[in-house]
């Protein structure tokens, strides 16, 4: 069993999600950053969508009752064993009745912890991942709180591991995300559609799990037609009446009715779960081609890591 | 009859299967028999790039697995223009179903529609802005509440979140623009107009819309068989209850967890 000591910003249960529930406005949800997710299950010898805690911001402070490894990726906080230095992307081992700290926030946004063990969760239409904007699925459709107790089974003792370098993530609060046109971009003068991607966009503290909101150039949407209301995928780039673009995220809307400028790609969207307010994040259009050879290529380098593993 | 319609990328993971005619049973009926047709399809393995599917008013946006791209002659073509080969077979598909005599008919054959009845109290602490609305449209409370329990709106599709229903049919003498300040929390069940559209908040939510009453329906249980109340192409008619049958009804739900509808074919 873990007790939650202290429950930071925002800590919850999640997985890859629920998909396939779009059409009954039920979003996708499941970790903001799958990337990370993976690189700490893959520690620990878990499936790669085995479910985990999402802490972000302001960590948690968490007790352990039980012994087993743990693994974060993602974000790096100033992270405590005991009050030892313990790091991200390697095996920790842990005892009964240890307690690991977070820590302020170095850098990133969403740290995923990866247990070596199962939660002892209710699976709601196949998936432990807490939808936050509804409030069901994880631990009573919520952020953890203190004194939550989430009770573990098969927990074990995995053996020590640490990802290679060049596996490690790094974060810079200012990445180039790569898009493709969306459907109501030719609506936009050029000028405009121009000033999109040369603008450096800040990420704004309205942003949070169901969309990111951007603040920068007022784009001119005095050309853009009036949209009938249809399927919102995450990584769409919205722009509403005010000009200012918004990311769909992971629990976003599943139908909306503003234009859709630009898509972030899909082998892109894990940055998107590193963003915070304050951050800065440009545009790159590339094409549709380009867009799934990425996405291939970002693959087989987490499928060779896999290879390299024991 | 062959109807056009052309394909749409929604980001690198979807297209979008767009029909340019005004929203309307005829054509969600279209819709909807084009995703009953895919869904037959994917059960047959048809279709293993397919995520899933999701309809609107004017389109149905089918989701994909990059990865798993497959081309009409059935091979993976990972390795050449797997894009392009996958948007041919996507439209030889669909317009091979368009030609089909009973494509409109299959929407209703697998599942026959229905008419859902929502009981909504309309009654003061319920119907916030129903003043407000009075006043916009010049019309009376009872006038009001009259135009908006008569229809038997039509179920376009379910989407934005768990449960919420959009409608179609609602009366033009009712047409309320939404809130120019949101309300911050929108009560669970709150039934609303916007604009042109009227609908019910599934959640507690910050919402534009003005309110006119409740329902004391759960809209939204992931723990029933069917979470949700109705389908697309269902109909739906509000109900007007009393605030004491509301309480009531509301009690019920608490124990039971179960939504009182009334079906009626």
């Amino acid at each position: 069993m873990l007790r939650v000591v202290k429950a930071g910003l925002q800590t919850s249960i999640q997985d890859a999600g629920r998909p396939g529930w779009m059409r009954y406005g039920i979003a996708r949800g499941g970790v903001a950053d799958p990337v990370a997710m993976m690189l700490a299950n893959k520690l620990l010898g878990n499936p790669p969508a085995h479910p985990c805690l999402e802490i972000a911001l302001t960590g948690p402070d968490i007790e352990f009752e039980c012994d087993l490894s743990i693994a974060v990726c993602g974000a790096r906080f100033a992270m405590k064993l005991n009050g030892q230095e313990v790091e991200n992307d390697s095996v920790i081992q842990v005892k009964k009745g240890d307690q690991l700290g977070f820590g302020p926030l170095q850098s990133g946004a969403r740290a995923y912890l990866a247990l070596a063990a199962d939660m002892q969760i209710t699976s709601v239409f196949g998936s432990q991942s807490t939808h936050l904007q509804t409030g069901f699925g994880g631990l009573h459709g919520r952020a953890l709180k203190a004194g939550d107790e989430i009770q573990l089974c098969n927990n074990h003792q995995s053996r020590g591991s640490r990802l290679p370098d060049k596996y490690r993530l790094r974060y810079t609060g200012r990445p180039q995300l790569r898009v493709i046109a969306g459907a109501e971009a030719s609506y936009l003068s050029q000028s405009t559609r121009a000033e999109f991607y040369r603008t450096t966009f800040e990420v704004t503290p309205q942003s949070n799990r169901m969309g990111i909101r951007l603040k920068g150039a007022v784009l001119d949407t005095s050309t853009l037609p009036q949209m009938t209301s249809s399927g919102l995928r995450p990584g769409t780039i919205q722009v509403p009446p005010g000009g200012q673009p918004i990311i769909a995220f992971v629990e976003g809307q599943t139908i909306g009715g503003y234009p859709r400028l630009a898509h972030v790609i899909e082998a892109d969207q894990h940055i998107l779960g590193q963003l915070k307010a304050r951050d800065r994040a440009n545009f790159e259009l590339i094409e549709l081609e380009d867009a799934h050879r990425i996405q291939r290529e970002k693959l087989n380098r987490l499928q060779s890591l896999q290879q390299t593993q024991p | 009859m062959s109807k056009s319609f052309s394909l749409q990328l929604n980001g690198d993971s979807a297209v979008d299967i767009r029909f340019d005619e005004d929203p309307s049973e005829p054509l969600s009926k279209i819709i909807i028999g084009l995703q009953r047709s895919f869904e037959s399809a994917i059960a047959d393995n048809q279709w293993p790039e397919i995520r899933e599917l999701i309809p609107a008013y004017q389109c149905l946006t089918l989701c994909y697995d990059p990865l798993l791209l497959t081309s009409a002659d059935g091979v993976s073509t990972a390795k050449l223009r797997p894009s392009l080969s996958f948007m041919e077979k996507l439209r030889g598909f669909v317009q091979q179903k368009l030609s089909t005599k009973n494509l409109t008919d299959l929407a209703i054959q697998i599942r026959t529609p229905e008419l859902v009845q929502i009981p909504v109290c309309y009654e003061n602490e319920y119907a916030t802005d129903l003043d407000d609305v009075c006043a916009h449209t010049g019309l009376s409370r009872e006038k009001v509440i009259a135009l908006h329990s008569a229809p038997k709106y039509l179920v376009y599709m379910l989407g934005f979140s768990p449960g919420f229903l959009y409608l179609g049919g609602l009366h033009q003498k009712i047409h309320c623009p939404r809130k120019q300040h949101p309300t911050l929390r929108v009560a669970a069940g709150s039934v609303g107009i916007g604009g042109a559209q009227t609908g019910i908040y599934p959640q507690a939510t910050p919402g534009g819309w003005q309110i006119i009453g409740r329902t004391p329906l759960t809209l939204f249980n992931p723990l029933r068989e069917y979470p949700f109340v109705a389908h697309p192409l269902d109909r739906i008619q509000f109900v007007p209850i009393t605030a004491s049958e509301f309480t009531a009804l509301k009690r019920e739900n608490t124990n039971h967890l179960l939504a009182v509808t009334t079906r009626k074919k």
